[in-house]
């Protein structure tokens, strides 16, 4: 393949932190607190040592394959024929993963902001702002992200610091939680909602310097992990573990408390959505051209390009699925666990294999 | 080929330019323009006798195809802004000065949001509460208990969680009628006056949302600030509305908020209070003006036990006749004397709050964040917290510490 290899250690990084950052921002406390009360910091960070295998798995992969992505590196390491399956499967998932983000932002928006404003009209503006992008190459796709992650990251960072002026901390004791639930449900639906990380997998084969990947993994989980970790601690010491389960999304509240001191700014929630639509188109972004840059690395073809708006239609008919809020819900902790299964199960199952075959290839070596 | 691909993509691109634009132009499904909106600035909520009820117009129930609920009747007095009325800085000329900002209307209904859905029947714009500021309760509606309207204050996005609710001695509509001096708009005035309170250390910080997290809380009851209209529509804070789950069951006295504030380590002192010096008849007036408050929660003979130690930096305000304060000795004894005080008043306002079994400083919060073996096994809920709050042992610590006599010499 003849890629022009500049994506450097930053932008990879950055692209990772813009990339798990996103619409579940919203909820997480929630999911967080539902599991464990108290101990909603301590679940976060066990999603986030999940979510950290999985993008460590693909890390390892692309650096032994550092010219191909995971549909490729697929093909060679399970052959041609059987790598089809999870391939699709995977094609598939990340086609619905975008429409229910989609969804997710379009539900959010009608909630809270524009009440009159058809759900598909937020969603397909999305949609088409994510295609229209994609169908550039993956140069400005890293420059796209590096641009924006200081937009995300400041003005989050700068309402979890202005929150803690109502912060309790009795709220974050016992640190393991008083009915701590399920630890491995809890982790899992947290990990999933750093499922984007899995596109790294496309953006190993573009960096200049392949074998620096682990770098940039690492800073992009921590700095991403650290700031979902940081909303988790704010919100449940500024409203308690009991009142968030009251709570849809506990960040939006979260903003809405917090005002800027001196009467500049009442409610930080219209700053906080603006910045989080950033957020979600970022992340929309990333796995919308992951869907389409794999559909034609599986197609072998040369150019993404045509694809962008081919798969739109179905994006948008996946993001009209869910009858409503409750049921979206649903569907995406389901889908976002068994999702599990692809980004950190096939990984861990490529890596297996890979390494038996080296093994066996030396073996034989030394026997001839 | 290459002339085709490009031809095609080209028709595409200006399609396409034709098209997202069109989709954002026409995206004015939400354009609501400032004047016709009706901005709700303060609501109150008072108790209808059901009799009244009879004559109600069918607007959100309709006999038996959608029946109406079983709880009391409310009255909601809403203060809409009237759009162009506001005054906005400060007052030029004499034009539109006799003209009233405000509209307050009121309508009888079943819930909060039925009482809303009857108003909105009744005024054109749309109703907007985006700057909602705040919500008071009658004593009454309040001692019937809260909850039933939470769930709509929560529900609705655009009330802010910053707003207060307030409970009112009497009637609540009253609030929404006085006309006080020093603000053109009541409401904003009733807000300034529950968050000046917070910024003189007369009242801890208490809006909505801490309102809700504290009700919520295993180990916590929660408050509202108590107030009352006096003769010149002014309005005083006169005590702390202290909660049983979502029901007011009493208030304290005012100097009493400054007690507790104490015991729950609010920092900003704000009361004044006399204190004897020793020995003699004299009394002089001490302020507090900073505290550091520290809760142990201990187990002693296997039972919960709460150290509290509570440090006062203090000023002395006024001197009284008779009293030579040039000397370190009488300030020491006046120090001793405040502390004796301050033991004596929070513990009998402690021991009155468990009688009340109205856990309002959230002993029981510190007691499963600290000891959570002991509440996991013997405690776990809210109800089994007061049980064991009633019958509470605790010891307090004080002392207190007269930094500065302000600029009289003796």
């Amino acid at each position: 393949m003849e890629y022009p290899r500049e994506i450097t250690v930053i932008q990879a990084t950055t692209i990772l932190i813009s990339t798990i950052i996103g619409v579940g921002l919203l909820a997480l406390p929630l999911f967080a607190v539902r599991t464990a009360d108290t101990g909603a910091p301590l679940v976060t960070l066990f999603g986030i040592a999940i979510a950290s295998t999985g993008l460590g798995l693909i890390t390892f992969l692309g650096i032994r394959h550092p010219r191909k992505s995971i549909i490729l590196y697929g093909e060679d390491i399970l052959g041609k024929w059987l790598s089809r399956v999870p391939n699709i499967v995977i094609i598939l998932f990340f086609a619905i993963l975008t429409g229910l983000t989609s969804r997710e932002f379009g539900a959010v928006v009608i909630t809270a902001i524009l009440k009159q404003t058809p759900l598909e009209v937020t969603v397909i503006v999305m949609l088409i702002l994510a295609a229209l992008s994609t169908r550039n190459d993956m140069n400005v796709f890293a420059y796209i992200h590096n641009f924006y992650v200081p937009f995300i990251l400041a003005p989050a960072l700068i309402i979890v610091a202005l929150s803690l002026k109502n912060a309790n901390s009795l709220y974050l004791l016992p640190v393991v939680g008083n009915e701590p639930g399920s630890y491995l449900v809890g982790g899992l639906t947290i990990a999933a909602l750093f499922q984007g990380s899995f596109i790294f997998t496309m953006i190993i084969p573009f960096m200049r310097h392949p074998r620096k990947a682990f770098k940039a993994s690492i800073w992009g989980m921590v700095i991403a992990g650290g700031l979902y970790l940081l909303i988790v601690i704010a919100t449940v010491a500024v409203f308690g573990p009991v009142e968030i389960t009251n709570l849809l999304w506990p960040t939006l509240e979260l903003a809405r408390t917090t005002s800027i001191p001196g009467n500049i700014l009442q409610r930080l929630d219209i700053v906080f959505l603006s910045v989080w639509v950033i957020a979600v188109f970022t992340t929309l972004f990333s796995s919308y051209m992951f869907t389409v840059h794999s559909i034609s690395q599986m197609a072998g073809l040369r150019d993404h390009k045509m694809l962008s708006f081919f798969i739109l239609p179905i994006v948008f008919v996946i993001a009209m699925i869910p009858q409503n809020i409750l049921h979206l819900y649903d569907v995406i902790e389901i889908f976002g666990r068994l999702g599990l299964i692809l980004t950190v199960g096939y990984p861990l199952l490529l890596v297996s294999v890979d390494l038996v075959k080296k093994k066996v290839k030396k073996s034989g070596s030394i026997k001839a | 080929m290459g002339v085709s691909k490009h031809s095609w993509k080209t028709c595409l691109k200006i399609i396409l330019i034709a098209l997202v634009p069109g989709l954002f132009l026409t995206g004015c499904w939400d354009s609501d323009d400032i004047e016709q909106r009706a901005t709700v600035l303060g609501i109150s909520i008072d108790k209808v006798d059901d009799a009244d009820g009879a004559d109600l117009a069918q607007i959100t129930g309709l006999g038996n195809q959608f029946p109406k609920p079983k709880e009391g009747l409310i009255r909601l007095s809403a203060q809409i802004a009237v759009p162009g009325r506001i005054p906005l800085g400060p007052q030029t000329g004499g034009a539109g000065v006799d003209q009233n900002p405000l509209w307050v209307i009121s309508v009888v209904g079943y819930t909060l949001d039925d009482t809303i859905a009857v108003l909105q029947q009744e005024v054109a714009d749309r109703l907007f509460f985006g700057h909602l500021r705040t919500i008071v309760i009658s004593e009454e509606v309040a001692k019937d208990g809260v909850k039933r309207f939470n769930d709509y204050l929560r529900r609705n996005p655009e009330i802010r969680r910053t707003a207060w609710m307030v409970v009112s001695k009497g009637e609540a509509k009253k609030f929404m009628e006085v006309a006080p001096k020093l603000e053109r708009v009541p409401t904003l005035y009733l807000s300034a006056m529950v968050e000046n309170a917070v910024r003189l250390g007369t009242f801890p910080e208490d809006f909505i949302g801490l309102f809700w997290t504290r009700l919520q809380s295993k180990g916590q009851d929660t408050f509202l600030p108590y107030l009352e209209l006096k003769k010149e529509d002014n309005i005083q804070i006169s005590g702390l509305a202290y909660f049983k789950d979502d029901r007011m069951i009493g208030r304290t006295e005012p100097v009493e908020i400054g007690l507790f504030m104490a015991v729950t380590g609010e920092k900003r002192g704000g009361y004044e209070v006399f204190v004897k010096v020793p020995d003699t008849d004299v009394k002089v007036i001490v302020r507090a003006e900073h505290r550091r408050t520290s809760i142990i929660p201990t187990l002693r003979n296997g039972k919960p036990h709460f150290v509290i130690k509570i440090h006062y930096e203090s000023t002395i305000a006024e001197g009284a006749v008779g009293i030579d304060l040039n000397n370190a000795e009488i300030v020491r004894k006046i120090e001793e004397e405040a502390t004796k005080g301050v033991i004596e008043g929070t513990n009998r306002l402690i021991k009155k709050m468990q009688d009340e079994q109205s856990d309002i400083f959230g002993f029981g919060e510190y007691f499963r964040a600290k000891q959570p073996a002991y509440w996991n096994k013997k405690i776990q809920t809210k109800e089994k917290w007061r049980e064991v709050y009633k019958d509470l042992t605790f010891d307090i610590h004080c002392t207190t510490k007269i930094r500065r006599v302000g600029t009289k010499a003796k």
